[in-house]
């Protein structure tokens, strides 16, 4: 059988509570009765001791006189038992008429049951050999001490039983503090699995169900918000590829019905795979936007060099540069480690390059840098274009927005959703900025290793 | 030269072995991943394309790893609708030398699969010093370029687009396969880059020289060689 964790925990803190009280139980124990007897164990060996000395050294005559003496100093009196035994059995003296346990070995501390008095009554006792035959024994009424032992041990069996009792209200106790927070949490799961994703945990405090609530609370956050970006592709697809779909769809048909010959046919065609591969780019990137965003490729992080990474793009489009009029500057700083993709961060650069080039047109001055400033490395393109209306800058990054006067030109208005992606993605960001005049866009990403300080 | 196809889809399977054919090679096809593995174990071949999902839940993938823990080293190309990044890692990690994505069009699949074979035919060749077509010389060691007596200076990384150019010289280059091998890039930069980089080449190799080493050829890349 499986207990609950309640239960579990429930059980091993009675037993830990069980444990402790027996331990301390013990310990109180052998401090108070466990001491007391030893004491009078002591004392018997110290009387019998002087008492034997007395008789082997003093004069074997003076013993009685002794024994009486010592049973009328006043000192437990009443408790000692004293007597001198010849070795027929005879008691020669002392406060017991008989002594019936004459095979008791000599020399040694024993207990046993006598009456005394006319009641039964624990005694502690020690016999000696005096050497002629006769022995002397010196004992202690016990009763006392044993009253107080009964006392202490209910006290204690008392005092186990409250603990107990303790325990198992701790018990019920510790079960509720752990099933009603469990409760909760496994409502809310069960109302979030039978459909209402909004559902969230109910706020559990600051302990650690709270804290847990908390967790999940945030990891539904994330499914949400990626839940909504599938959505979100969905509705672009919807919107956005059905246009160009219709297009071709209604160029074939068109080229279906007309009896333009051969050659209408082929040129149908070519538009229809131009068209198609259109849609794949576009498809591609929308695709790639979800990947990137939902941040399954992290673990394909290697350690990049952005220094390179933004020379190989310079390189790369030198040549459109030139040919564009277009000034094409790099500046680079030594030693910028960071973990990422070479090739996504290539491609969100290329990105940048590519619009500033486009956007600020024949003539104009773009420079490409690397920076590292604390912990943070970044790479950015800047531009002496006309910049970006200023109202449009929050909303460049959205999929398929394109600022107003730039639809002319080629694009799919998808390139910076697909750069903040990818920055998002790093653990960085994107930042674009009007510089009045030009652009500036700047991916930042974190930086390995010691902060350095900032450039100019 | 043999190729074996593993795809299972028969119009694409159609569409790679009619183009196969017309080029000049001798395809055959399997379309089950048990079939294709038994194929392409035990006979030898130039090539072999593979599709990544076949029939019968076989992973194309582990068709690749068979060959190489037999220490084979046929040239593999992977066609996948599977084109996420961490997808084509793995392909490549598993010993495919080639991976690429559907839809393609026809002549990048058959731009890589001659190079590919073209590259593992020199693999066993001694290191070249120079590379030569018609009176263009490259040397690989001082790297320096000239054309007939006339020295041509260029940028490094012009450098290694012609010497790409020029290994692969009578074949067509698309301009992907020039972007991965000489700018390192896998992803589409979406404007025509490419065309300018070469143009610039064209312009420092073939301007003030005949015959024309560069040809583009209309909508699919670039051939290098005296002929067009």
């Amino acid at each position: 059988m499986k207990l609950s964790i309640a239960a579990r925990l429930a059980a091993s803190y009675g037993l830990l509570v069980m444990g402790t009280v027996a331990g301390v139980a013990g310990v109180f124990y052998g401090a108070t009765i466990g001491l007391l007897e030893q004491s009078i164990d002591r004392e018997i060996e110290t009387i019998s001791r002087r008492l034997v000395d007395q008789y082997q050294v003093a004069a074997p005559g003076s013993l009685p006189d002794a024994l009486a003496r010592e049973l009328t100093d006043g000192a437990y009196s009443d408790e000692e038992i004293l007597m001198l035994i010849a070795a027929d059995g005879r008691v020669l003296s002392g406060n017991l008429l008989v002594w019936p346990l004459l095979d008791a070995p000599a020399g040694e501390l024993q207990s046993t049951w006598l009456k005394r008095r006319g009641q039964r009554t624990p005694v502690r006792f020690l016999l000696r050999d005096l050497g002629d035959g006769n022995r002397l024994l010196v004992g202690r009424d016990m009763r006392e001490q044993q009253a107080m032992r009964e006392l202490v041990l209910r006290a204690l069996v008392v005092g186990a039983l409250v603990a107990l009792g303790l325990a198992m209200g701790g018990t019920v106790y510790f079960r509720r503090q752990l099933e009603s927070p469990i409760g909760a949490i496994r409502r809310a799961t069960n109302e979030i699995e039978s459909g209402d994703l909004g559902r969230r945990m109910p706020p559990l405090g600051d302990d650690e169900f709270g804290r847990l609530a908390t967790d999940i609370n945030r990891m539904l956050d994330r499914i949400e918000q990626l839940m909504d970006g599938v959505r979100h592709v969905s509705n672009s697809i919807a919107h956005d590829l059905r246009t160009p779909l219709t297009r071709i769809r209604s160029r074939l048909e068109l080229a279906l019905g007309e009896d333009g010959g051969a050659e209408e046919a082929r040129g149908a065609m070519a538009d229809a795979i131009a068209g198609i591969d259109d849609l794949i780019v576009l498809f591609n990137r929308l695709l790639q936007i979800a990947e990137t965003e939902s941040g399954v490729n992290a673990r394909n992080f290697t350690p990049i060099d952005v220094n390179r990474i933004a020379e190989d793009m310079v390189e790369l489009y030198d040549a459109s540069a030139e040919e564009q009029g277009v000034a094409l500057n790099l500046t680079t700083r030594q030693g910028q480690p960071t973990l990422g993709d070479h090739n996504l961060i290539a491609s969100a650069l290329a990105s940048l390059i590519d619009n500033a080039m486009k956007y600020a047109g024949s003539g104009a001055q773009v420079e490409v840098a690397a920076h590292a400033c604390r912990d943070t490395v970044s790479l950015s393109v800047k531009d002496d274009g006309p910049g970006i209306p200023p109202e449009s800058l929050p909303l460049v990054t959205q999929r398929f927005y394109r600022v107003d006067p730039s639809r002319s030109l080629p694009g799919n208005g998808l390139g910076l959703s697909i750069v903040e992606a990818i920055a998002t993605m790093h653990g960085g960001r994107l930042e674009l900025r009007n510089l009045y005049p030009g652009f500036e866009a700047e991916i930042i990403l974190p930086r390995r290793g010691l902060p350095v300080p900032c450039e100019p | 030269m043999k190729c074996l196809v593993i795809e299972d889809d028969p119009i694409t399977a159609d569409y790679i072995l009619k183009g196969l054919r017309e080029a000049g090679h001798l395809p055959f096809l399997c379309r089950s991943g048990l079939d294709g593995l038994h194929h392409a174990v035990n006979e030898e071949w130039d090539i072999v394309i593979l599709d990544r999902l076949l029939p019968g839940g076989v992973e194309g993938l582990s068709i690749v790893r068979r060959l190489r823990e037999l220490e084979k080293a046929t040239p593999v190309l992977v066609l996948s609708a599977l084109d996420a990044i961490d997808e084509r890692v793995l392909g490549l990690r598993s010993g495919a030398d080639d991976y690429l994505p559907k839809p393609f069009a026809f002549q990048e699949l058959l731009a890589r699969v001659e190079v590919l074979v073209r590259r593992a035919t020199a693999r066993g060749a001694p290191p070249q010093q120079y590379l030569q077509v018609a009176d263009l010389v490259l040397d690989l060691r001082s790297r320096r370029v000239r054309r007939g007596e006339t020295p041509i200076p260029l940028l490094p990384r012009e450098f290694r687009l012609l010497e790409y150019l020029m290994r692969n010289s009578g074949e067509l280059i698309t301009r992907t396969m020039l972007l991965e091998a000489v700018w390192d890039c896998h992803f589409d930069p979406q404007t025509n880059v490419i065309n300018v980089q070469v143009s610039r080449l064209r312009s420092k190799i073939d301007k003030d020289f005949n015959p024309a080493l560069i040809h583009t050829i209309r909508g699919a890349g670039y051939r290098f060689g005296p002929e067009a």
